[in-house]
């Protein structure tokens, strides 16, 4: 496993794109919101999963997406946390890390200050059981789908610093 | 050996015809006849020691001293002599008649028939002692081959069963307590195979056997004599068989060397395979590299023409029928002429120098100037993918160089798009709904070797990208990507080549036509572009109807909604262009221009100028495979 990138947002990849808002202003806006949409609408697919049919490979395709597109966008931490729910999703991946040490693992700290880092966690209800070895992963997927709820408000908070509107 | 044994007894038997025809002798080819019968081909090793050590003292009698014959067939006076066919029956019944084991086997009281009390107990002290049998079940076969068979009882009376419930009552109506004459009656039955296969000999033994047992029968000796005959011809000489043996014995050893053999040269084609695929992938290495090469001096060719330096026109011979290639025409006439057939050289390698001034229908001057390493306009680009944030993004990157995009968001999409309409280029997602990128791309390979497909995925590892190339994919774009990143990808297959909308193009799964080249001697093509564009407002109000196949999907319904409005105007713009391109370029009246409405006079007229072009190179992985 990869380590988780210290900064939310890779500026090299972003401003690439906001470079193109030359000939059309609010393109990379555009796109973010576009992103917010689809990120919303994902973890709700994910987490209907974790919920009701558990399929792991479903689980795998929606992480494999969400990592694209935030990938695409320099949204790093984002794209990283949806990596290892693909992989777990794929039983390729056994652990995922408690959410206080990839909290620390922010170059700046202070843009925790003021959210309530619990406040979007689902509460993982799932039951570990021996005998189906499914559970073990949905419950880590469970713990990186807060993760990526949390990366994702962070991102959030940091996109609407410098387009300096609420995103 | 027992088995030359029963053969010299047997001439024997058959030399004494003619003499006076003994009971003993005749019972004894008898014997030795159903033993034959019997036993077949695995005479060698079913005689038992005690049957062939009788035998061949019986054997020993019958030449030294032949008996009287008159006590012979009394066969419980004279076990002996008599006993091969059913030893075991006899052995069994002294057993019985000594009540040696009295615990484990005895009579039934009637004396009709024994009963074997333990069965346990009778495999482990008189299967060893008495018997060759190792196991219960096989002395049970045994006896019943002798045709005993096993008193059935039902459970209640199995239980009321004074033998115990785990007792076995066997019962032969010859096998009866104190009576010995009864065994001369017990035989072996007769396996029903053998039975039909034999039948004949076996009647005619039977016959002789009755005959035999009268020794007044006159017609005895005649019998015996046919007998005999049967014998010989059914069985094998020794000789025949050492032969026989000798054989299966070779053929053994051959089938273990062909076993041998055939697993060195699996594990032969192991190795080969795996060297195979580095081959492979050191062509493929092979491939990039030559192509990097071919690139370089194309740009030291444009830099030596637009020098002023002459520079001889470099044609392909056979760079049509290689996959990704097919759009890389060369400008020239002389290789037009060259073109004409899919000539299937090795294009790559064949790189043919033509003379510089061969008979030029567009009279073409080598000193055009040209740039090879900007890209042209008007690429008309499938973008297949699903995530609508990369689909605005890569489509922005595209516009952004020139490229016309048209977007479908999962493979069977893509297939069915393009078995209609052409692409300069296909950018293919690989994880999307209803069917992932790398198969979708091997079933558009069933139709179209030509297009280059590049996968864009954000699994790199190496296992994936073989199989992403195995797929017939040409190119991988790891995601995320930049716009660099996707220029490069765009320069490697379009460079040097000319949009298929500026083609005079045939129908889909036809070859495409040759022609000439559009004008690139505008040093810089970017001012043709931002010229067209500059006149949007005024062209777009009055643009044609689509002209090529690529161009219809202008108005397909995939486009991405948001985009549009603006994707139409830059398609229509580059359509105008596309269009005045095809009026300036060609030269050859015979090809039709449609809707050629809208002139464009501020894009200057160049159609004089060419830049030498060499053609990519065209080793390609389906090539190879």
């Amino acid at each position: 496993m990869s380590t988780i990138p210290s900064e939310i947002i890779n500026w090299t990849i972003l401003n690439e794109i906001i470079s193109m808002d030359d000939d059309d202003s609010d393109f990379s806006k555009g796109l973010i919101i576009q992103f917010i949409d689809q990120a919303q609408t994902t973890f709700a697919q994910m987490q209907r999963q974790l919920d009701g049919e558990k399929n792991l490979t479903e689980l795998d395709n929606l992480g494999h997406f969400l990592k694209g597109s935030s990938a695409a966008l320099g949204l790093q931490r984002i794209a990283w946390v949806c990596e290892r729910i693909q992989n777990l999703g794929r039983k390729l991946e056994h652990f995922f890390p408690n959410k206080i040490e990839l909290v620390n693992t922010l170059s700046d700290k202070s843009i925790t200050n003021g959210i309530n880092i619990d406040e979007d966690d689902e509460e993982i209800t799932i039951q570990a059981d021996d005998k189906d070895n499914d559970s073990i992963y949905l419950i880590l997927i469970a713990k990186a789908l807060n993760q990526s709820r949390l990366e994702f408000k962070l991102a959030r908070i940091e996109l609407s610093k410098y387009y300096n509107t609420n995103l | 050996m027992s088995f030359s044994t029963i053969n010299s007894n047997v001439n024997k038997t058959a030399g004494d015809n003619n003499n006076n025809n003994t009971t003993e002798n005749s019972s004894t080819t008898d014997l030795l006849g159903m033993d034959l019968l019997q036993n077949g081909s695995r005479l060698m090793s079913t005689i038992q020691p005690n049957n062939s050590s009788d035998m061949v003292h019986m054997n020993n009698k019958t030449n030294d001293a032949p008996p009287s014959g008159a006590n012979v067939n009394s066969g419980s006076t004279n076990p002996g002599s008599k006993a091969p066919a059913n030893e075991f029956v006899r052995k069994l019944f002294r057993i019985l008649e000594n009540n040696e084991y009295p615990d484990i086997v005895t009579w039934t009281e009637n004396g009709k028939s024994f009963v074997v009390l333990d069965t346990g107990k009778f495999t482990t002290h008189i299967l060893p002692n008495h018997f060759k049998h190792s196991n219960f079940a096989s002395f049970v076969r045994q006896l019943n081959k002798y045709d005993f068979h096993k008193v059935k009882r039902s459970p209640e009376e199995r239980q009321k069963c004074k033998y115990g419930e785990q007792s076995w009552e066997f019962q032969h109506p010859e096998f009866r307590v104190h009576y010995g004459k009864g065994l001369d009656n017990i035989k072996r039955k007769i396996p029903a195979q053998r039975k039909v296969l034999l039948d004949e000999s076996q009647k005619a033994l039977l016959h002789f056997n009755s005959e035999g047992a009268n020794p007044n029968n006159l017609s005895g000796s005649l019998l015996n004599e046919s007998t005999t005959e049967l014998l010989l011809s059914n069985t094998v000489s020794k000789d025949a068989f050492g032969n026989l043996r000798r054989r299966v014995d070779k053929l053994q050893k051959e089938l273990d060397m062909s076993k041998m053999e055939s697993y060195a040269t699996k594990v032969e084609l192991q190795k080969l395979n795996s060297k195979y695929n580095t081959v492979i992938e050191s062509l493929i290495t092979f491939k990039t590299i030559n192509e990097n090469l071919l690139n370089n001096f194309n740009t030291l060719c444009s830099t030596l023409a637009n020098n002023g330096i002459e520079v001889p026109i470099f044609g392909d011979n056979g760079n049509q029928n290689s996959a990704g290639n097919a759009n890389n025409r060369m400008s020239t006439a002389a290789i037009h002429s060259n073109n004409n057939t899919n000539n299937a050289s090795p294009a790559a390698s064949t790189v043919s120098l033509q003379l510089p001034n061969l008979p030029d229908e567009n009279s073409l001057t080598p000193n055009a100037q040209g740039t090879t390493v900007t890209l042209r306009k008007g690429f008309h680009v499938l973008l297949v993918e699903d995530d609508a944030v990369s689909i605005q993004l890569c489509s922005k990157f595209l516009r952004k160089y020139g490229c016309t995009v048209q977007v479908v968001t999962d493979g069977l999409s893509a297939i069915s798009t393009l078995e209609k309409f052409r692409y300069d280029l296909v950018l293919m997602d690989i994880v999307m709904p209803n069917l992932d990128g790398a198969t979708a791309t091997s079933i558009v390979r069933s139709f179209d070797n030509e297009t280059p497909i590049i996968a864009m995925t954000g699994n790199i590892m190496n296992q994936d990208l073989i199989t992403y190339l195995q797929h017939g994919m040409n190119d991988i774009l790891a995601k995320p990507f930049t716009r660099d990143d996707l220029h490069s990808i765009l320069i490697r297959y379009l460079k040097d080549r000319i949009p298929l909308c500026e083609q005079q193009l045939p129908p889909r799964n036809s070859s495409p036509q040759t022609h000439s080249n559009p004008n690139t001697a505008n040093s810089n093509p970017n001012t043709i572009n931002e010229q067209s564009l500059a006149m949007l407002p005024q062209e777009n109000s009055s643009t044609t109807t689509p002209v090529t196949p690529g161009a219809s999907i202008s108005s397909a319904q995939h486009v991405q909604q948001g985009q549009q409005e603006q994707q139409h105007q830059l398609f229509h713009a580059q359509q105008h262009q596309q269009q005045h391109q095809n009026s300036v370029a060609n030269a050859r009246p015979d090809v039709p221009i449609p809707n050629l409405e809208h002139e464009i006079n501020t894009v200057p007229h160049s159609s004089m100028g060419s830049t030498p072009q060499l053609p990519q190179p065209t080793l390609q992985e389906n090539q190879l495979s």
